[in-house]
């Protein structure tokens, strides 16, 4: 029996980048004595779930699924929840729903605006 | 949550920090996408401000009241078994939050699963995740492991004995897997030692893994620590490895 995959599973250069600096939150956190066990953006990225699912962008059931064969392909090694983050944003940008050029972009304008004094 | 812990070699202990000081890519990237899905309106701001208090604001106490009352209430207790969501409402819990016909991964169907001297629930989610967070809060990571969803359905005593609870064969051990149309959640056996216990003094012992049903109440016991023991049967894949209590 043949299972449907919903996933498509080639790799993303800006997912692969973020990947391989190794900054998942069960690695940095030990390094500053900090024993909350999740980072400060595991419950928005879970809210964020609900609202795409809510109105319709990526039903619940699709994302698991397609997280589940990401887990299994190509972000297994990475702990969660960073491994739920990297593959909600990988289903998202294959989709079509963000584009990876306006997504890096954006990552440096959400960069210089954190780090601004 | 912030407690004492000791480093380095003079053995001095002060507070734990409250946050890394340092900005990580992926902290970057939950913004970045939120922020980009939101303009492209995919949902929007109100949304997520919504959802996300909704989320903070769940988590296994309310579970551990529900069976505390059940265990001190024989009428509630019976109400809880006929209807859970109706059940919930008495101790201040709606399924409908937070959007009025609850979330799109909590349907507002209910079930409560009784224990008895001779027979053991335990639940799972073997399609994905489905979790009762109304009453448990989020899921525990090794809950939505493909090692736990996998092995629980066949191997089930080797699984919760991995979580060390070993039962004895004469008692049954019944998996429920949740699915899209219903959530579940154990009521145990009120433990021996317990009988003159009050709801308040109950509800401590009643952790999130006694609801899922990898673990017992017993007096003495208000926290869930599972040991690290080897998976038997362990889900073998190129990136999956290990014990289910992982």
């Amino acid at each position: 029996m043949s299972v449907k995959r919903n996933a498509d599973l080639g790799r993303i250069p800006l997912l692969e980048a973020i990947r391989s600096e190794g900054k998942a939150w069960d690695v940095i956190a030990p390094r500053y004595g900090v024993t909350n066990p999740d980072p400060p953006w595991k419950t928005s990225l879970m809210a964020m779930c609900e609202c795409l699912s809510v109105r319709g962008a990526l039903p619940a059931l699709e994302r698991r699924q397609t997280e589940d064969e990401l887990a299994a392909a190509v972000y297994g090694e990475v702990p969660a929840p960073e491994r739920k983050l990297l593959a909600l944003v990988h289903t998202l940008l294959r989709r079509g729903l963000v584009v990876e050029g306006d997504l890096a972009s954006r990552m440096r304008t959400v960069r210089s605006r954190l780090e601004a004094v | 949550m912030q407690t004492a812990h000791k480093h380095g070699g003079d053995g001095h202990a002060h507070k734990a920090a409250p946050t890394v000081e340092e900005i990580t890519d992926f902290e970057v990237l939950e913004i970045a996408v939120r922020e980009l899905a939101i303009e492209h309106g995919l949902f929007t701001a109100e949304d997520h401000r919504r959802f996300t208090e909704w989320a903070e604001s769940v988590g296994p106490a309310a579970g551990s009241r529900l069976v505390a009352k059940a265990w001190t209430d024989p009428g509630f207790n019976a109400r809880l078994l006929e209807d859970g969501v109706k059940a919930c409402k008495e101790i201040g819990i709606d399924w409908a939050e937070p959007t009025g016909f609850g979330t799109p991964s909590d349907y507002m169907n209910f079930r409560v699963l009784e224990d008895t001297p001779r027979l053991h629930h335990v639940i799972v989610c073997t399609l994905c995740s489905c979790y009762p967070r109304p009453v448990l809060g989020m899921s525990p990571e090794w809950y939505r492991s493909t090692n736990y969803r996998r092995r629980l359905v066949r191997w089930p005593r080797d699984v919760l004995a991995e979580f060390g609870l070993i039962l004895p064969p004469e008692i049954e051990i019944r998996v429920e897997d949740s699915n899209q149309k219903c959530r579940f959640m154990v009521l145990p056996v009120r433990p021996s030692g317990t009988e003159n216990w009050t709801e308040e003094q109950l509800a401590p012992i009643v952790t999130r893994d006694c609801m899922i049903g990898v673990a017992l109440p017993r007096p003495g016991r208000t926290a869930d620590v599972h040991p690290v023991h080897k998976a038997r049967r362990p889900v073998q894949s190129s990136t999956q490895h290990g014990r289910a209590a992982e």
